[in-house]
């Protein structure tokens, strides 16, 4: 690995103590590690392991409490919010409530960190978003409001907006969990477009072992706030470690057409110890 | 002002062109015109039956939609309500003074009228004495003098009449109603409360508040009225109304069927049919007294 | 066309309309003016003294530029208070502070001072103090704990102002008799001419508070993403929802101030704005500075001539159209829900 772009050296995290909240206030222990430029990295663990915590501190949005998080060799806290924002660019879960503007405008939103300051976009901000819009395919939907598209475009115009900062780090939050297969399936090979075409830095942070595990270079496996294990799909997904970590049995095979390890989850549907219904993907949910 | 000063003061006047005609107004506040007024527009609906009363509506140019007395009064041109005049009548009258109350009018329409640089003359009266004071002020403002200290002479000989004719009997319990729902009576220092006072009678909420305040029906109740005298303003108090009195048999008032409609707009303008109100008055409390 | 050409021909369009709305307000009026007199007086050729100088330019020109003022100030903050609680119905009287200085303004008067002592001044001095105290309480109920939270405003604003309105229900029941008709006659918004000191300050207290809303509305923009995505963009989120808070706070608080308390304004301008530029800030923000005066001046010019002498209140017209504007927007379920 050649200087990494990201590290977390040390990193833990508690979040103050709030009246009326858990007595045991969550925290991120002892987090370290690297991502190299031009990686897929996975981020995997149960619920409330500490994954979205993480991202808000690779954005800022929260301040460790313990450790350092260093960004192309500087530490974090010495970038500005700007600079952060034209270096790492986050694509969010969820939908956007009541969201009113067109696709294009949504994109230019992007833009934002590269002049503050500028009243309106300028051309070389048209000219990137127009690009990032090409890149994810939604171009021709640029002037339609995002409400009115499908879940599978609207994904892909976030991720223009995220493309649109120019970001050397691209982290997405849980991207497939509310779209459909198909747009699942659209999803994972866009990624993995930006990452081979355009050399963009994956964090992909997602409960879907399986496309984790399908388009991922490395993966971190966390649960309780820890870094439990780190490394390639084959290596992290293994049967005793997943039963362990998401407390259910797991059988793990190796795809025939991918050579990638797939997770099966054991239904026990029969037993009266059996969980939730679960969806038809191998997804675990609790 | 006596007629030699008078006198004087007008030679001056016609004299030296250039020399201001100042006079206070009755809330104390200097007034200064550039000569004694000959155009004038009126806020105030009682002012407006003065200077008619004393001759003088032929300086009178503005009216507001209230001064509906004497009926020729409403042949002058309106300038709109009291609370919301309209400026720009008043300003295209030209008038030289304004006469406004501080009680129906707004401060705000005075302090515009100022800084459109048009005198205005404030009028505010509480007592029976500042009714005729009022009349004295306004025939000296306009050049009224004689005809104004005459009017004054005949409502003060009016107003003694009716004193002396009650003075001798005993004093009822009067409720007067300004305002049925809610109920609002007159106060401590109130016209209505001394029109009472000098027609014989006492009235119950004499003490209840300043001006005239709200009160509850049991506290009237309560003190036993012997005569109730209902208000009317403009038009004459429903049958509803009455009714609702009528029910509240235990009433001395009602007892003895002593419940009476007053006109309100003698009784609560402060002009010189004030003293047709008190008459109004004094034969409902003492109707003995004038058979 | 791009977003900056759009916003100069709507700008242009709208700042022709209040012109011309603003130099034709100057001839109509309960005084018969012939237009010869008018423009005689505006020319300045007319004497100081006459009627024609003193109704143009002392009645009808000061009332066409608080009409304009209030009228763009209301819509500005309208259009900020829909961005930072995006919501459609936010409006500067939903959150409490038209309330707080309409209070203010009723215990000025009901205090009674006395006539010619009062300026503007004494009253505006209220009106602020009003507002400022239900916009502290606001903003007190809506960041109790971590941050300003935009979820509470438009709750905290909604108490606020019912607080207020039954405040002044109780001191309107203790009002003495003579002093109601005015308490009334000016809670139901009136526009009246007001002196040229006055008019300076409001139009540097509503400029402050437009500089404030007019340099964040990209962000204001990018709050649409949410609090946390903007912040990862690079937006203060927290000094942006203050700031944005305090412009329109001040925006609000001075038209209430020097104008009254009017209504739907805020709600109007901006969502019939939206229908024709979209919903980016950049562009309403200041398409709603001019097209909030050219309505409210229409209004009141309505207002003031439509019985003649007698003059309607300027809220009477605005609420006759906000009703079934309101209906219209429902029916079109437009797409500019925030």
């Amino acid at each position: 690995m050649g200087a990494p772009l990201l590290e977390l050296n040390g990193v833990g995290f508690a979040y103050p103590a709030s009246p009326g909240h858990r007595e045991r206030p969550f925290r991120l222990h002892d987090l370290s590690f690297a991502i190299a430029p031009g990686e897929i990295v996975g981020v995997i663990g149960p619920n409330s392991a500490g994954k979205t915590t993480l991202i808000r501190l690779l954005t800022r949005v929260l301040a460790p409490t313990a450790g350092e998080i260093v960004l192309e060799g500087r530490p974090l806290a010495r970038w500005s919010q700007a600079e952060l924002a034209r270096r790492i660019a986050v694509v969010p879960q969820g939908v956007l409530p009541r969201f009113p503007f067109t696709v294009g405008e949504l994109v230019l939103m992007g833009r934002y960190p590269h002049a503050p300051d500028r009243y309106f976009e300028n051309p070389a901000d048209l000219a990137a978003a127009r690009e990032a819009m090409a890149a994810t395919g939604v171009l021709e939907l640029a002037a339609l409001p995002l409400d009115s598209l499908s879940g599978g475009e609207r994904q892909r115009a976030v991720v223009a907006r995220a493309l649109a900062q120019e970001p050397r780090l691209l982290i997405l939050d849980e991207p497939t969990a509310h779209l459909d297969l198909r747009y699942q399936a659209e999803s994972a090979a866009l990624l993995r477009r930006l990452n081979r075409e355009r050399g963009v830095t994956v964090l992909l942070v997602s409960h879907d072992l399986n496309l984790a595990g399908e388009i991922c270079d490395r993966l971190l496996l966390m649960a309780d706030g820890r870094l439990v294990a780190a490394g390639a799909p084959e290596a992290v997904l293994e049967e005793s470690l997943l039963g362990a970590v998401f407390a259910c049995e797991v059988t793990v095979e190796k795809s025939a057409t991918t050579r990638r390890p797939v997770v099966q989850l054991t239904w026990r549907v029969d037993s009266p110890n059996a969980g939730a219904a679960a969806s038809p993907t191998a997804n675990q949910r609790r | 002002m006596t007629r030699p000063a008078l006198a004087v003061a007008l030679a001056l006047a016609l004299a030296l062109p250039a020399t201001a005609f100042t006079v206070r107004d009755m809330l104390g506040r200097g007034v200064t015109l550039a000569g004694p007024p000959a155009r004038i527009v009126s806020l105030v609906p009682s002012v407006t039956e003065i200077l008619y009363a004393i001759g003088a509506e032929d300086r009178l140019v503005g009216v507001t939609d209230f001064c509906d007395y004497p009926p020729a009064a409403r042949q002058k041109a309106s300038v709109g309500g009291m609370v919301n005049p309209n400026l720009e009548a008043i300003v295209a009258l030209t008038p030289d003074l304004v006469i406004a109350t501080t009680e129906g009018n707004r401060e705000e329409t005075f302090a515009q009228l100022e800084r459109l640089g048009i005198p205005t003359y404030l009028v505010a009266a509480h007592h029976v004495s500042d009714v005729t004071g009022l009349i004295t002020r306004l025939g000296g403002l306009t050049g009224r003098q004689t005809a104004g200290d005459a009017l004054r002479a005949r409502l003060e000989q009016r107003i003694e009449a009716v004193r002396t004719t009650v003075q001798a009997f005993r004093r009822p319990r009067v409720l007067y109603v300004l305002w049925p729902e809610p109920l609002i009576v007159p106060g401590r220092g109130s016209l209505v409360a001394e029109l009472i006072g000098l027609a014989g009678g006492e009235s119950i909420t004499a003490a209840a508040g300043d001006a005239y305040p709200r009160y509850s029906l049991e506290a009237a109740v309560a003190r036993a009225p012997e005569v109730i005298l209902l208000a009317n303003h403009g038009s004459n108090t429903g049958p509803i109304e009455r009714e609702r009195w009528q029910r509240l048999t235990d009433l001395p008032a009602i007892k003895t069927g002593r419940l009476h409609q007053m006109d309100g707009n003698l009784l609560h303008r402060y002009g010189p049919r004030v003293v047709d109100g008190l008459e109004q008055l004094a034969r409902a409390i003492h109707p003995e007294a004038f058979r | 066309m791009s977003p900056a050409a759009r916003l100069m021909t709507v700008l242009g369009v709208l700042a022709a309309i209040l012109v011309l709305a603003g130099a034709a307000a100057l001839f109509v009026g309960s005084a018969a003016i012939s237009p010869r007199a008018v423009v005689s007086a505006v020319t300045g050729r007319a004497a100081p003294e006459s009627v024609e100088s003193v109704v143009t330019l002392s009645i009808r020109l000061p009332r066409i530029l608080v009409a304009m003022l209030a009228g763009g100030a209301l819509a500005v903050a309208g259009v900020a208070f829909q961005g930072l609680t995006r919501n459609p119905l936010a409006e500067p009287s939903v959150l409490g502070i038209s309330g707080g200085a309409a209070f203010g303004v009723v215990i000025g008067q009901s205090v009674g001072f006395g006539p010619g002592v009062l300026e503007a001044a004494g009253l505006t001095v209220f009106a602020f103090a009003g507002a400022l105290l239900a916009a502290g309480a606001v903003y007190l109920i809506a960041a109790a704990g971590r941050g300003f939270q935009i979820q509470t405003l438009l709750l905290a604003g909604v108490i606020v102002g019912i607080f207020f309105a039954s405040a002044i229900t109780v001191v309107i029941s203790l009002l003495d008799f003579n002093r109601l008709g005015g308490v009334i006659h000016w809670l139901l918004g009136n526009l009246a001419p007001i002196p040229r000191g006055s008019l300076a300050l409001f139009a540097g207290l509503a400029a402050l508070g437009f500089w404030l809303v007019l340099t964040r509305a990209r962000e204001l923009n990018l709050l649409a993403l949410g609090e946390e995505s903007a912040q990862q963009l690079g937006v203060n989120a927290e000094r942006l929802k203050l700031a944005i808070f305090i412009g329109a706070a001040l925006l609000t608080a001075s038209v209430v101030a020097f104008a009254g308390p009017i209504g739907f304004v805020g709600l109007i301008v901006p969502h019939a704005l939206r229908m024709v530029l979209g919903p980016d800030n950049r562009l309403l923000v200041p398409a709603s500075l001019v097209g909030g005066g050219a309505f409210l001046l229409l209004a009141d010019t309505l207002a003031r001539n439509i019985v003649a002498p007698a003059e309607l209140s300027v809220g009477v017209i605005t609420s006759f159209c906000g009703a079934p504007f309101f209906v219209y927007l429902l029916r079109t379920r437009y797409r500019a829900s925030l």
